[in-house]
């Protein structure tokens, strides 16, 4: 075990429609939004240079790609446990994160069902994930799916 | 600082549509260690990512963010061999305007990318819209699709993303 590491585990059995994610709020200051780059070997300047990020019409960087697609599955997993297999996430960006917002994520389970289909049943929820900024204006409406352990099936 | 990006008009990049690139084989394994500084950035404590006794049991071996998928593909800017900075299929598609953001990306992953993993890549231009106007600006959404693999030749991700190549209405405080 790593200390501080996050285990908890939802079983799909325990999981209902409509139950709410908890919500998580994430400063992001320069220093995160350059750890973009770092970490992700994206090089777009938008994201390390605020001169360019005005000349696109943005007041300074913001967050890539990656780390709203990283954050979104955070949410995700930090309610659904480390045991989920993030099989689906769609994402729209509509509003930038800027350095100096803060970043809140929430969502819902939107659909618990089952999949047949393959070798084995998939046992499946659908969750509506969104980021929004301090202003409470939507930035990222995404949709995820996972699979979770089940009881039961092995 | 600019961007790097095919110069054309929207015929150029019209008669693009379909065009498959070629496969882009990785230079790297995918490594826990960037793992640890991805995840570090987003602050995702998820022991999937952290304890690899805990990642062995559950899927084999420690676990990629999906989130990293694009990360595995990319090269370095600069290589002996190669001194120019590879780009994606994304910016090469011939258009005129100077710039770019992204706003839509769907993945689907088949099964979990593991430390070690070889990945390679396969981008087909899907789509390419006509002249929009936005709140940044005025351009041309571009749709692309790309397969990822692992080293056996099995698909592991879908990945699909829309990006808006646009000239801005004017920079910020302007």
């Amino acid at each position: 075990m790593i200390p501080g590491a996050h285990y908890d585990q939802r079983w799909w059995d325990d999981v209902h429609e409509g139950e709410e994610l908890p919500r998580i709020d994430d400063e992001i200051t320069y220093r995160r939004v350059v750890m973009n780059p770092a970490t992700t070997w994206d090089y777009f300047p938008g994201h390390h240079d605020p001169e360019y990020a005005r000349s696109q019409g943005q007041p300074t960087i913001y967050i890539n790609t990656m780390h709203f697609m990283g954050f979104i599955d955070r949410v995700a997993t930090t309610w659904a446990g480390p045991r989920s297999f993030i099989a689906r996430r769609k994402m729209s960006m509509r509003r930038p994160i800027f350095a100096g917002d803060t970043m809140v994520g929430a969502g819902r389970v939107s659909r618990k069902y089952t999949d047949s289909g393959g070798a084995t049943v998939r046992h499946l929820v659908e969750l509506e994930v969104t980021v929004s900024n301090q202003r409470g204006e939507l930035c990222a409406p995404a949709t995820v799916i996972l699979e979770l352990p089940a009881r039961g099936a092995g | 600082m600019s961007v790097r990006l095919a110069e054309g008009s929207y015929e150029d990049a019209r008669a693009m549509i379909g065009t498959r690139a070629e496969v882009e084989f990785a230079d790297h394994a995918v490594t826990w260690a960037l793992i640890k500084y991805f995840c570090a950035m987003v602050q995702d404590s998820n022991a999937s990512y952290w304890d690899p006794d805990f990642a062995e049991a559950q899927w084999g071996g420690i676990v990629s963010p999906p989130a990293m998928l694009l990360t595995w593909v990319m090269a370095p800017d600069w290589q002996p061999q190669s001194p120019e900075p590879k780009t994606l299929l994304l910016a090469r598609i011939p258009l005129p305007d100077p710039t770019v953001i992204s706003v839509e990306t769907d993945t689907e992953l088949f099964r979990p990318i593991r430390a070690g993993d070889w990945l390679n890549v396969e981008e087909t231009l899907v789509d390419v819209s006509a002249r929009k106007s936005t709140e940044l600006g005025e351009g041309h959404f571009v749709t692309t699709e790309a397969v990822f693999r692992a080293g056996d030749g099995t698909p592991v991700a879908r990945y699909r993303h829309v990006l808006f190549r646009y000239t801005p209405r004017k920079p910020a405080g302007q």
